[in-house]
């Protein structure tokens, strides 16, 4: 298996991100993808619980602003992926990069169970204002593993 | 170090060498310098709160950016997400510095000596003002009445100008570490 993150890392490709001035312009692009990302899933968020732009339905909050999150995560994904190749072997043993992998894991099954449970059951009490509390709690794991994402990111970097 | 460099290659006067001195010196600076390098995690904790920061002015003044120029969220209103989310574009300015500064005070020379620095704060500097004045016109929503071509034309301009800056100076500031690779 280490084999084939050596191999991932001594690909031209990897040589060339590495070595130019290419790496910091995927890194600078990455945290631009992951504001945007955290821009919109935090406004969500920050709506399905209640706290903010009470005015909107949670059902347009969503529809709006979630595309820009999966744009964004798109971007952040490709920057990422080339940041990674640079130094593959040493970020799979990273334990940073390895709790982010996770925790980017968590967040992805956070967003499952919103979108196929907890954002369906929701919408016929929505016109209140008020949300079901599942919606809620799907929400602040969201912020909590978001913002938790983007420690273990920036820690990436730290860990020698 | 390699900053230091760069700014002698440009032929730069160390203007700033003094004041860098003063700052690292200070209490401020020594207690910067212990934080970041005996506190562990500190550095990135705080990388990570400057990012939150920076994530609160893209959802307010990009996203309000961004509705002008009709590119998102086409069902809130101009004046309305102006109101809404102002506040956020501030606290978001004052999270940033609040968590930035302790790297400047720990090290001054690697910053006050670096074009891309420079570059950034400029670009702040403009940033902050394009979007007051962005907020005070669209408190009124000049999109949601009658008003004639120019004067629409000239606010999403301005709001075109606010989402480049907000983006430039993010970028720049990421920059900052890679000087070499733009001033060599």
């Amino acid at each position: 298996m280490n084999d084939f993150w050596l191999q991932l890392e001594s690909h031209p490709l990897a040589g060339e991100i590495g070595a130019t001035a290419l790496f910091p312009l995927m890194e600078s692009l990455h945290v631009l993808s992951i504001c945007v990302l955290l821009g919109a899933i935090v406004m969500v968020d920050l709506r399905v619980l209640g706290l903010a732009a009470l005015r909107y339905p949670v059902r347009i909050m969503v529809g709006e602003l979630v595309p820009w999150a999966a744009w964004a995560f798109l971007a952040a994904n490709i920057t990422g992926l080339a940041m990674f190749i640079t130094r593959a072997s040493a970020h799979v043993q990273n334990p940073a990069f390895q709790i982010k992998m996770a925790l980017l894991l968590l967040a992805g099954l956070n967003i499952a169970l919103f979108h196929f449970r907890a954002f369906p059951a929701m919408i016929p009490g929505e016109k209140e204002g008020g949300t079901a509390l599942m919606a809620r709690l799907t929400a602040g794991l969201s912020l909590l593993l978001w913002c938790a994402v983007m420690l273990a990111g920036r820690w990436v970097g730290h860990v020698v | 170090m390699v900053v230091r460099q760069v700014a002698q290659v440009q032929g730069a006067p160390n203007m700033t060498a003094g004041l860098s001195d003063f700052l690292a010196g200070s209490v401020f600076g020594r207690l910067a310098e212990f934080l970041l390098s005996s506190v562990p995690g500190m550095p990135p904790i705080l990388q990570t709160l400057h990012l939150l920061s920076i994530c609160s002015i893209m959802a307010s003044a990009a996203f309000v950016s961004l509705r002008i120029l009709g590119l998102a969220v086409p069902s809130q209103q101009v004046s309305e997400m102006v109101q809404r989310l102002q506040p956020w574009t501030w606290y978001g300015v004052a999270g940033a510095s609040v968590s930035g500064v302790w790297f400047v005070l720990a090290r001054p020379e690697r910053y006050f000596d670096n074009p891309v620095f420079q570059i950034k704060f400029t670009l702040l500097f403009f940033a902050v003002l394009f979007s007051v004045m962005l907020y005070r016109v669209g408190h009124g929503d000049p999109t949601g009445r009658q008003i004639s071509t120019a004067l629409r034309l000239k606010f999403r301009l301005l709001a075109g100008v606010v989402l480049l800056l907000w983006v430039t100076v993010l970028l720049a500031g990421r920059w900052i570490a890679y000087a070499e690779y733009l001033f060599w």
